[in-house]
């Protein structure tokens, strides 16, 4: 009954055709655009709130977009309690922090790579253990050493137990034991000397690692809460997170000056990741991505 | 003696030889000492030492004030008790898996979207990536004001016509809430990790797979989930460190409420030793939680002896 007439059957303009591949690129990209707009919004959101006028906040529609920009958020935000300290205080301590990190991670990450001595192997696994003795497990017999050290309340007490992480060995060890022993042993011939070496064979051929641990040495003590919490009681010595929460705790404080300090303490972080972004990226492993 | 000894030796050329070969590679062996030492030093003081001080303490009574008191497993039995340490025990454990399998989810699905070629697509991963490295505290009083009963996720919800919902102050979906926060700061860097692994992935498996006629969705069961295996075991077992030790975001974010429906380990470990100085008690609940992390940890260990591969 139902004969087809071949004739009948007309192929899809060719045009129509021809634009699949980009309509199915075009829908990707818009896919990618919500994705991204999913962990983008959030900080748009506080940027905005930062010059939102206080009772503004909290309305049933959120505007997005302030009317009337309030710019003196931000110096009243930072006149109403001593911020300027406290970031002061969070860069020492965040700066301090990165720099011991990236020296010892590099010395301790090259030693383990490129060295072999009597329990070499053992020590790897002990460190790569430490993994699972964070500061919220061992937080009150880390008190108590700290305590013993006589440095509550000091810039040491804060420190002290941020200095090395094994993240960071691990990330140093793994960039420098695919470098050929032949660059080390040539070098040794040559009467370079074992810091020489580390420094000028070695190093630049993992800065990727490096900026990688760079960046996050530095955020994660930027973000440390729980420890500074512990060791710290007086006002001087206390880091941002904490000065912020009790910002938002006390009475009065318009939670429109919260954001502001949230918006100044989130500048460090992407700044430091906009330096290092090409290097962070090949880190990462990210090089070959179009 | 010493110069007696060096003579000796130069009248043998070869033995000499031999003999400075030998003191030079233990001079070498003695600079990778060296250069490990200090961090040997940092671990036995502020995490082995510690960690042991934890378990002596746990058999103990300490206030900080008199000294500790034995008291054998009195602190383990109290733990076993007490229903609001049990309730977090459980809410911990819930919060890891929860949070580790989304994670794990979310995080290969956003990598496989970078990973499609399409112009701008590491742009997007940039901007996601912000999200990671935003500060905690940050994250949390923004998301506590977005998740207000008038914020904002309820009022993109009424346009696809939900009610209101009480995210922080509801008890069953205050955990949620404190899972969908984390999820939101950790997905895009477990995307990272992925996209790291998918670049690596060789291209004559799919070459070999597109001639056979095999379309996208089989190609990503056969060749892609098998060759990341290992990846996503790792990002599993990262993952759950890293939640194990989760303490801001509730802390931040419910408080550990409504009740104690986000109330979690790390928690109860500051309020018990430092709210109400009950040290040893505390120092048992950490040895309780190290036991979770030990659990993940060999996982991690086994996983290093086999590939001897350490992603980031």
């Amino acid at each position: 009954m139902a004969v087809i007439d071949e004739t009948d059957w007309t192929p899809p303009p060719p045009s129509l055709r021809r634009y699949l591949p980009t309509l199915r690129r075009l829908i990707g990209l818009l896919l990618l655009i919500v994705l991204t707009a999913m962990f983008l919004l959030p900080i748009v959101w506080m940027l905005m709130m930062s010059f939102q006028a206080g009772e503004k906040m909290f309305q049933l529609r959120t505007e997005w977009i302030p009317t009337v920009w309030h710019f003196e958020n931000y110096p009243n935000a930072l006149s109403r309690a001593p911020f300027a300290q406290y970031f002061l205080n969070s860069g020492i301590v965040s700066v301090v922090v990165m720099i011991t990190n990236v020296v010892f991670c590099t010395l301790a990450g090259y030693g383990l790579a490129k060295f072999r001595f009597p329990g070499s192997s053992v020590l790897l696994l002990l460190i790569l253990s430490t993994m699972m003795l964070p500061l919220e497990v061992t937080l009150v017999p880390t008190f108590l050493v700290v305590h013993k050290f006589d440095w509550i309340n000091t810039y040491q007490g804060i420190v002290a137990p941020l200095l090395i992480d094994a993240f960071g060995i691990f990330l140093m060890r793994q960039s420098m034991i695919s470098i050929p022993k032949d660059f080390i042993e040539a070098a040794r011939i040559d009467g370079a000397g074992e810091l020489r070496i580390l420094l000028q064979i070695i190093l630049p051929q993992c800065l990727p690692a490096l900026s990688v641990l760079a960046i996050f040495s530095f955020r994660d003590s930027w973000d440390q809460f729980l420890w500074p919490l512990t060791v710290v009681s007086v006002d001087e010595l206390r880091t941002f997170p904490l000065g912020l929460v009790q910002f938002g705790e006390d009475y009065g404080n318009p939670p429109t000056e919260q954001m502001v300090i949230a918006v100044l303490a989130t500048i460090p972080v992407f700044l430091l990741f906009a330096i290092l972004q090409r290097s962070v990226n090949k880190g990462f492993g990210l090089s070959g991505l179009k | 003696m010493a110069e007696l000894a060096t003579s000796q030796h130069d009248e043998l050329a070869s033995a000499e030889s031999r003999s400075w070969h030998l003191h030079h590679r233990r001079k070498i062996t003695l600079w990778g000492i060296a250069f490990v030492l200090p961090t040997i030093i940092f671990f036995a003081v502020f995490k082995y030492g510690p960690m042991l001080w934890a378990i002596e303490l746990s058999f103990h009574s300490y206030d900080m004030i008199s000294a500790p008191r034995y008291v054998g497993l009195d602190n383990y039995r109290a733990l076993i008790a007490d229903p609001i340490f049990r309730s977090t025990l459980f809410n911990t454990l819930i919060y890891i898996s929860c949070t580790t399998t989304l994670l794990t989810v979310i995080g290969l699905m956003l990598a496989l979207a970078i990973n499609t070629g399409i112009p701008g697509a590491r742009h997007c991963m940039t901007a996601m990536f912000l999200s990671n490295l935003m500060p905690v505290i940050a994250v949390c009083l923004v998301w506590r004001i977005l998740l207000h009963p008038y914020g904002v996720v309820n009022q993109l919800l009424q346009h696809v016509g939900f009610g209101r919902i009480d995210w922080l102050t509801s008890e069953w979906t205050a955990m949620p809430s404190i899972i969908m926060v984390t999820v939101w700061r950790f997905a895009p860097y477990f995307m990272v990790v992925f996209l790291a692994a998918l670049l690596a992935l060789p291209d004559d498996y799919y070459e070999a797979a597109e001639i056979d006629g095999a379309g996208p969705i089989r190609r990503f069961f056969h060749i892609t989930l098998p060759l990341l295996m290992p990846t996503i075991f790792f990002v599993v077992v990262v993952s759950a460190l890293l939640c194990a030790r989760v303490f801001l975001y509730p802390y931040l974010i419910t408080g550990g409420g409504p009740g104690n429906a986000t109330r979690v380990l790390s928690m109860l470990i500051y309020e018990t030793g430092f709210s109400y100085l009950k040290m040893g008690q505390a120092a048992a609940i950490s040895v309780v939680l190290f036991a979770i992390m030990l659990v993940f940890t060999s996982l991690q260990i086994t996983l290093f002896t086999r590939s001897e591969r350490i992603y980031f």
